[in-house]
């Protein structure tokens, strides 16, 4: 196997609009014919983007399961495309839409019925990992010096990832967007989101449901909403009021200083538009404020410190990043019992490696294990994934005791599990999974591999075995230390 | 990115000497010695020997090729490729004929190669063997070998499939990077083509246990395929 490829699809349920994209990833070995096999994945083609479809409701709280799986049946039919050929991909449940109530079996229900390896995805910071992704940020930093940040802004969140040289490394989300503010055609209120009916009275603002607006109240409101986001990323003194549009705890830190900023999402397609929206029509035109959210960004974009550019992939940031940028493959060199794969959404426990004594280890090891126990899916065969990092193994001895010291903490921690999974720093993996497998003999299944790089707080999917024995993994939400 | 940090990443990604200055037209004191000590490292890598308490503790005996001394060695690698009768007498005595898989260590190029490899790669070169239902037949050490050496081995013991770990000729990033040849039923007259490699086999390069690990399964594969060499890519 020199070259392979594989179909991969994005499934993104927004606050306002679901799209599918289908693309083909392709596979090529990276290393001489003299070396250890390695691949990697060396071209990712988009293939198809559906149109972008109304996010169906049964109500203001609940999804219409049935019409999203009709629309996916739909279009996989249209473009000819078998459950069997979709080999890997996200779905993935963004903005205001993963707060309904049956967002969580929505998203693994259209998971199990997308195709062999569709992982499910939900999350501020891993929507917002995804989007910059899509959207080329993430390959922009790769090639321009400082930080490249983008914002995704939809219709229920605005979410930011930070890159630098093509690493993640922050995320923050906003209540900024669109719907957030639902409107009719003469200006009535339909509706406002609880995040923003408590920033508005503390921002010295004020919109009621129900009752009519103008476009002078709606001006302020927008303005306010984009001056004290762009401020907030630039880093200065912004409204404390402010707080309630960040979604969950604010960032712990300071926030890294932003060089480029990219706009994708909804609402940078309707920047595109030069035209200041000025009549109650032409706001509401929507149905929501987005029209003018968007023409606020444009013209405020030059009073930061940062550049500001639109992405090439405005509305489908985030599909095309689960769709293309969420699987990774392992090294090709890596133990694995195909029979328990797929695994998914196993939390992961970390472990480092040190060349500490061996009895000094195997307590780091022990404390590692009671910790994720806590954690782990209770009674599951297999409860979580052990992530080894720290220093490389090159004596045999050392693998040998670090195989005997996960066996024996494994098996005291979690005594139901009948599969131990471990993702290893560095490239060992088929020497450790081959020490485990003797070491362990029928008792467990082990799958084994490397070269993928997993943080405290994630949850990795492995899929079945490609040729050439990787596995494709997919890894969610990221902690940033 | 400045050119400080262009410089660091490009000095990060290779082991040469690049970035390492210079006084006037020469390089300095501390590139020159160190050089010097590389070279030198290289050197006795190539003249050095396998120390015996290793080739004991992993149980090998010890045959010769007909390369008589280091300077014959050196000159002359068509010696290397063959043991010598007497060599063959202890082979044929103490060895499994027929084996599935024939391992062989030799010092080749570098006796520091296998100095510094061997007790790791061997035994999980066992393991990788056992997890992949292979059965080694006996293993030994051959001094003063050549790569071809295998193919005369081949002849006389009839293995399946025979993996030769080899010292490789010593540069200057290291003097202690050994390659496992392999291939499928090598007799008189197999030729290079029909055999496979991983090379740079050392803890800065391919590493060691992971490579032992990997030998099974491209054995395996050549035993399944009955095939190697470029066939079996």
């Amino acid at each position: 196997m020199d070259e392979l490829s594989f179909t991969s699809v994005g499934i993104d349920i927004g606050t306002s609009t679901t799209k599918l994209i289908v693309s083909r990833l392709r596979l090529g070995r990276v290393s001489g014919a003299f070396h250890l096999p390695r691949y990697e994945i060396t071209e990712r083609e988009l293939r198809y983007a559906s149109p972008i479809y109304s996010t169906p409701l049964l109500s203001r709280d609940e999804i219409d399961m049935d019409e999203v799986a009709r629309i996916l049946r739909q279009e996989y039919d249209l473009i000819g495309l078998s459950l069997s050929e979709v080999k890997s991909g996200a779905v993935i449940i963004t903005g205001e839409t993963a707060t309904k109530t049956n967002a969580r079996r929505v998203v693994h229900y259209l998971a199990e019925r997308s195709g062999d390896f569709v992982v499910a995805a939900a999350g501020a910071d891993l929507e917002g990992l995804l989007a910059g992704k899509g959207s080329g940020a993430e390959q922009r930093s790769r090639e321009t010096p400082g930080v490249v940040a983008n914002v995704d802004i939809g219709g229920g969140t605005a979410n930011v990832a930070y890159f630098r040289e093509g690493r993640a490394i922050g995320t923050v989300t906003f209540h900024v967007g669109g719907r957030l503010i639902r409107l009719d055609e003469q200006g009535c209120v339909i509706s406002v989101s609880p995040h923003v009916q408590g920033w508005l009275p503390e921002r010295g603002l004020s919109l009621t449901a129900g009752r009519k607006t103008t476009t002078e109240q709606l001006e302020a409101i927008a303005s306010a909403m984009c001056g004290d986001m762009l401020a907030y990323l630039a880093g200065e003194a912004v409204d404390p009021s402010f707080c309630h549009l960040i979604a969950g705890s604010p960032p712990a830190g300071p926030l890294p200083e932003i060089d480029e900023l990219m706009i994708s999402g909804g609402i940078s397609t309707l920047m595109a538009n030069p035209e200041v929206p000025d009549t109650m029509a032409a706001i509401a035109r929507y149905g929501d404020i987005g029209p003018l959210l968007a023409s606020f960004l444009r013209r405020q974009a030059d009073k930061w410190p940062f550049r500001i550019v639109t992405s090439s992939q405005t509305v489908r940031a985030t599909v095309i990043g689960a769709g293309m940028q969420s699987v990774e493959i392992s090294g090709s060199t890596v133990h694995i019992d195909p029979s328990v794969l797929p695994l998914r959404n196993l939390p992961v426990l970390h472990l480092e490696y040190t060349g500490m004594p061996v009895e000094d280890w195997s307590r780091t090891a022990d404390d590692a294990m009671l910790e994720a126990a806590r954690y782990a899916l209770p009674g599951a065969e297999a409860p979580c994934a052990i992530a080894l990092g720290g220093e490389v193994i090159h004596s045999y001895a050392a693998l040998q005791r670090v195989a005997r010291t996960l066996l024996d903490t494994y098996a005291a921690h979690f005594s139901g599990a009948s599969i131990m999974v471990v993702v290893c720093d560095h490239d060992m993996a088929k020497a450790l999974g081959q020490a485990l497998s003797i070491r362990c003999g029928k008792r467990l299944s082990i799958v084994c591999i490397d070269q993928i790089r997993v943080e405290r707080g994630d949850y990795i999917d492995i899929g079945e075995p490609l040729p050439g024995y990787l596995v494709p993994v997919v890894i969610k939400t990221l902690a940033f230390s | 990115m400045g050119d400080r940090e262009k410089l660091e990443s490009l000095m990060k990604s290779t082991p040469a000497r690049i970035g390492v200055g210079r006084a006037g037209v020469r390089p300095l004191t501390h590139t020159m010695l160190q050089f010097r000590k590389d070279h030198a490292a290289a050197v006795d890598a190539v003249y050095g020997e396998v120390d015996e308490s290793i080739l004991r503790q992993l149980g090998l005996f010890t045959v010769e090729t007909c390369y008589g001394n280091k300077e014959t060695y050196l000159k002359r690698p068509d010696l290397g490729r063959i043991i010598t009768d007497e060599g063959m007498e202890v082979i044929r005595e103490r060895c499994v004929k027929q084996p599935q898989i024939q391992i062989v260590v030799s010092d080749g190029l570098s006796a520091d190669a296998i100095t510094a490899n061997i007790l790791d790669v061997y035994p999980a070169l066992l393991d990788s063997l056992r997890v992949h239902d292979l059965n080694p037949g006996t293993s030994f050490y051959v001094k003063g070998g050549r790569v071809a050496c295998m193919d005369h081995i081949g002849e006389v013991l009839q293995p399946d499939a025979l993996v030769l770990l080899i010292g490789e000729r010593p540069g200057l990033v290291t003097a202690r990077s050994m390659s496992a040849y392999m291939c499928y039923k090598p007799r008189k007259g197999t030729i290079e083509s029909d055999r496979n490699v991983i090379s740079n086999i050392h803890p800065g390069g391919t590493p060691p246990l992971e490579a032992a690990a990997h030998i099974g399964t491209m054995l395996r594969g050549m035993l399944e395929r009955q095939t190697s060499g470029t066939n079996f890519y």
